[in-house]
């Protein structure tokens, strides 16, 4: 018993060791910044709540809060609709199935900088095009306000996404024994009867792990929000994480850019673990 | 079976380690062998479309001082460049020289500026062009890269087809006739409008085009304007008809054009007649279109009521030498930057190498190599210029924070002119009054 806990301990160390140099010890110096008035290279005064009441006046921030909830709204219930839609597709006995999958997923794989690039050409210039061809008006000047740059931040964010999604809800759809849903079809229950009363509660676990990467992933957007509007016009589509980057290093306000941070990480841990809380709690009343 | 494995990756690790170990030793003795009393200076330095020349000039440098090595790192964009010089100056790895862009950059650093004002190359510096790298004792602890000028750069072959002398539009009048003419024959003149106005990238018109109207108010005087804490904008009506003049006639939508739109795609392909830009745009023109860059573009000054004629010059960038290092790392990165702005090679150097309008005395017989760096030369030999107010706010929270979006937003016709000036005047009265708290 000894021996099997030094080796635990001895395993665990180098993964401690790294948590602690990367995520525990910079989490507690960013706390203790963002009550100073820290440049990035001194701070001169502890300043208490000074950054913390800053940054509730602070108009870009409750803007790009706003902004961000919205699209995590918009984009959580899209990607798991979609995510679920594409999964149950493709888990259909068809010829294809599995190249589909592949397809589906493949946007995955590339990078959200890259992604962001390529969606701002087809959005500029491809959707220009289009429109002029086809008399739209609507096509034309896209992320140029903040109305279609959010769409388009949605459209990119659950095009690159939903495949992954579609992963996840494919692993637990694949789960639900056979026998079941043949005994329902015996019964003489409709497909529509067969996927309420019994696909959708036996992937109830599915739900939970969806919702949580969709939401907290919609809060940490960085990527794509930069190479496909970065954040403009006026700092209109900006969002948390660059608002905080730009704070940052746009504006050399690093310790507001810590309290920003701060509440930023508040925020999301506090969403996600209540989400999570609910639908566990949803699952076992299942 | 199981000690087998044991045994086996024992060995491995052994072999790795003593591998690591032969390397770090090889290493330990090349480094020790050439030190001495060489020095190695650092230099991590803003203007990284000069990343190439910078590392070639310091290679002849080192083959002429065999004792001095010198490592060029180069950072761009502008804004992002503070946040590396943080970052390697808080892990102990700060350069030897690093750049400064203004008054805002002298205060953050000041605890890493040495006094430069004894070098050759301060001596040499151009009257006013250490003004705004002056410290609290009114030392200079920055040196000019160089001096920079902008305008409307314009395409000859569109104005000779329309009949229009760019040289003859001194007013605003005449230049709104001109545009008025052009954009009438837009067709026939093969293009897609006047001006290429790039609403995306709010640093043209907030750095400069507002440096414009600006400047006036503090005679051109960055220093001033960054200790000044109302900011006067007497001026703005002059600057809503220039930005509404490049909007209107503008290749559209001017919401989504950036920089490289702006220059290479429009300009250099000559679909616009001109662009407000400055000389630093030269390489990029010449690495799209070399003929075009060379015979077809010129530049001549923004029409300003009251200071017709004149082109808006200053210095971007300074040098400035770290004073945590040690004596001798210092005195090597001065006599550096002596030798490059003073003695015959390194003036030849900044001329031809970096096609730099050089903001030192000296440089009478030199002759720049381009179109857009002859006029600005031209222009500050004639004394023909304005200054920069603008590195006054260039490192400030003001420029990303307030200027840029409340312009983006009167540009997208989503708040009116006297919005604007009022948000902008405001933000920098409230900037100025928590930074002196």
């Amino acid at each position: 018993m000894k021996n099997k806990s030094l080796s635990f301990w001895l395993f665990l160390t180098p993964t401690l060791v790294a948590l602690a140099l990367v995520v525990f010890i910079p989490v507690l110096e960013g706390l203790f910044y963002s009550f100073t008035d820290w440049d990035g290279l001194r701070f001169t005064k502890v300043v208490g709540f000074q950054n913390y009441i800053t940054l509730f006046q602070d108009k870009a921030f409750i803007n790009a809060f706003w902004f961000t909830v919205g699209f995590v709204i918009v984009t959580v219930i899209m990607l798991n609709v979609i995510g679920l839609g594409l999964a149950l597709l493709v888990t259909q006995k068809f010829k294809g199935n599995n190249f589909l999958r592949t397809i589906f997923f493949m946007p995955n794989m590339i990078g959200g900088l890259i992604l962001g690039f390529i969606w701002q050409f087809i959005f500029t210039q491809g959707f220009q095009a289009l429109g002029n061809a086809l008399h739209m008006d609507w096509l034309q000047n896209w992320l140029t306000n903040e109305v279609t740059g959010f769409w388009g931040l949605v459209i990119v964010t659950v095009w690159q996404m939903s495949g992954y999604i579609m992963i996840i809800y494919i692993a637990y759809l694949q789960n639900i024994p056979n026998e079941i849903i043949e005994a329902a079809k015996i019964d003489g229950a409709s497909a529509w009867q067969r996927f309420t009363k019994i696909t959708f509660p036996m992937i109830a676990p599915a739900f939970t792990v969806c919702m949580f990467l969709t939401l907290s992933n919609g809060f940490k957007i960085y990527d794509q929000n930069l190479s496909l509007t970065n954040g403009g016009p006026y700092n209109s589509t900006q969002m948390l994480a660059m608002d905080i980057v730009n704070t940052a290093y746009n504006s050399g306000n690093f310790a507001l850019s810590e309290a920003k941070a701060i509440i930023f990480f508040i925020i999301v841990a506090a969403i996600s673990l209540l989400q999570v809380a609910y639908n566990r709690k949803r699952e076992e009343d299942l | 079976m199981k000690k087998n494995f044991w045994k086996r990756l024992g060995k491995r690790v052994g072999v790795i380690a003593l591998a690591a170990g032969a390397a770090f030793m090889l290493a330990a003795c090349s480094n020790s062998s050439s030190s001495g009393k060489d020095v190695k200076i650092t230099i991590l330095q803003g203007k990284v479309e000069n990343n190439k020349q910078f590392k070639q000039i310091a290679k002849e440098y080192e083959k002429s001082h065999p004792n001095v090595k010198i490592e060029v790192t180069s950072i761009g964009g502008g804004t992002q460049y503070d946040p590396v010089l943080k970052t390697r100056i808080s892990s102990g790895n700060a350069p030897t020289i690093f750049s400064l862009a203004g008054p805002a950059d002298v205060k953050q650093f000041k605890a890493h500026e040495a006094d430069l004002s004894d070098t050759k190359a301060a001596k040499a510096a151009q009257p006013g062009t250490l003004d705004a790298v002056k410290n609290d004792q009114g030392k200079a602890v920055g040196l000019p890269f160089n001096v920079e000028g902008y305008g409307f750069v314009y395409n000859k072959k569109v104005f000779e087809k329309a009949g229009i002398d760019p040289e003859s539009l001194t007013t605003v009048d005449k230049l709104q006739a001109a545009v008025k003419q052009l954009d009438a024959q837009k067709d026939q003149l093969g293009i897609k409008g006047v001006f290429a106005l790039p609403g995306k990238e709010a640093w043209i018109m907030s750095d400069h085009l507002l440096n414009l109207y600006v400047a006036q108010d503090y005679n051109g005087n960055a220093q001033k304007l960054y200790k000044s804490k109302k900011m006067a904008f007497s001026k703005n009506a002059d600057m809503k008809t220039m930005l509404d003049l490049q909007k209107d006639y503008s290749i559209k939508p001017v919401m989504q054009m950036d920089y490289s739109a702006q220059v290479n795609q429009y300009f250099s392909q000559g679909k616009a007649a001109m662009i407000q830009q400055g000389d630093w745009i030269y390489p990029t023109v010449e690495g799209i279109d070399k003929d075009f860059a060379k015979n077809d573009i010129g530049m001549i000054p923004i029409p300003v009521p009251g200071e017709e004629g004149k082109l808006p010059v200053g210095t971007s960038l300074y040098w400035a030498v770290n004073s945590k290092k040690t004596q001798a790392e210092q005195k090597a990165a001065k006599n550096f930057l002596d030798w490059l702005y003073t003695s015959k090679a390194g003036k030849k150097d900044v001329v031809d190498t970096l096609h730099f309008v050089p903001a030192y005395k000296g440089y009478d017989n030199y002759k720049m190599k381009d179109p857009l760096t002859s006029v600005v030369f031209k222009y500050s030999q004639e004394h023909k210029t304005t200054g920069w107010a603008f590195p006054g706010y260039t490192g400030t929270s003001w420029d990303p924070d307030v200027a840029q979006p409340n312009l983006q937003k009167y540009l997208s016709g989503k708040q009116s002119w006297d919005k604007t000036v009022q948000n902008m005047t405001d933000g920098w009265a409230k900037q100025q009054k928590s930074a002196n708290n």
